[in-house]
């Protein structure tokens, strides 16, 4: 409501959790046993989503193999060009540093 | 007689046996690529389909696993802070490597589109595939895409990230489980998150990280588009 761009209420709760956490309102400690548990099975709250799929074969009819294709290339792509980006500015970070050192 | 099919304690019944079956095939096997949410999905379907069960009467079930996703998202908080001198130290790697993630997701699967001579409806549908479900919706509704093929695109990511993302990290060479990290969450958001955090603890805080600026930047993006 306060946010003029549309944001999942999903990912504001974790901000939400990580400004308690940051503010000591709340301790790791507290969170363990059930954070562990959601993390761990995570994967199987899925499940229904996976199943959901069916419901739009219909539509995707004629185009699956291509929207397939498209999801499956495209993550990969996006994988790689992340990776490499993060590497390439932590190795480029790192060179700025020992330079300045090496002026010092 | 078929009244209890539409309890919800069916469809969860169900979800909890397939996902129980795909653990011990996997444990069984010992590869990745036998994947325990893959293998439940596939035999969920089998089961309703066989017994011509509408995805209506599992899905009493499995609405009430679908909304725990919520919690779980903020769960991931707490790995976030605890691996809070990780992120700080690399924030800016981070951030970087979202935004050509993201801008990459967006433009190969408009030239993807392109080439294969998708319409308007679906490559607007397909366009946010990468990010989290409730904002790839929105993205996907603003340009004329339909939810629900939005949802199967996500969720055809998600599990493709869950199962792949471990081979990818092998196959590119990364090597650093920051970049690992990053690289998981920016291309297959919660469901790659769920195979980082298996990677180890500073993989699936930064995989979590990048779910929620992936998806700030390519809304961002996207109000361009």
């Amino acid at each position: 409501m306060f946010i003029p761009i549309p944001f999942p209420s999903s990912v504001i709760s974790m901000v939400l959790l990580f400004l308690l956490l940051l503010s000591k309102r709340v301790e790791s400690r507290q969170l363990i046993d059930s954070s562990n548990f959601l993390l761990r099975n995570m994967s199987f709250l899925f499940i229904p989503a996976g199943v959901g799929i069916v419901q739009v074969f219909d539509k995707m009819k004629g185009h699956l193999f291509q929207i397939f294709t498209i999801c499956i290339v495209s993550t990969i792509l996006t994988f790689a060009v992340t990776a490499y980006t993060v590497k390439g500015a932590i190795w480029l970070r790192e060179r700025i540093r020992s330079r300045g050192e090496e002026a010092c | 007689m078929k009244e209890w099919l539409s309890s919800p304690l069916f469809g969860i019944a169900l979800c909890i046996a397939a996902f129980a079956v795909g653990v011990y095939i996997q444990k069984l096997l010992k590869t990745p690529l036998a994947n325990p949410l893959a293998i439940a999905i596939a035999l969920v379907i089998a089961v309703l389909n066989t017994f011509n069960i509408s995805f209506e009467d599992f899905n009493q079930g499995g609405q009430i696993i679908t909304m725990l996703l919520a919690p779980a998202t903020a769960v991931l908080a707490l790995s976030v802070y605890n691996q809070l001198d990780v992120l700080k130290k690399n924030f800016l790697p981070t951030v970087a490597g979202c935004l050509t993630g993201s801008v990459t997701a967006i433009v190969s699967v408009l030239l993807m589109c392109r080439f294969f001579g998708l319409d308007q409806t679906l490559t607007a549908s397909l366009l946010p595939k990468s990010v989290t479900t409730p904002i790839a919706v929105v993205v996907s509704e603003q340009h004329g895409g339909l939810a629900s093929i939005t949802v199967a695109a996500v969720v055809i990511t998600g599990v493709f990230g869950t199962i792949f993302a471990p081979l990818l990290t092998r196959l590119f060479r990364i090597g650093n489980p920051v970049a690992t990290g990053v690289a998981t969450g920016t291309s297959s958001h919660m469901g790659g998150t769920t195979a980082a955090i298996q990677m180890g603890e500073v993989e699936g805080a930064m995989s979590s990280i990048a779910i929620g600026i992936a998806g700030l930047i390519t809304t961002l993006i996207a109000l361009f588009l």
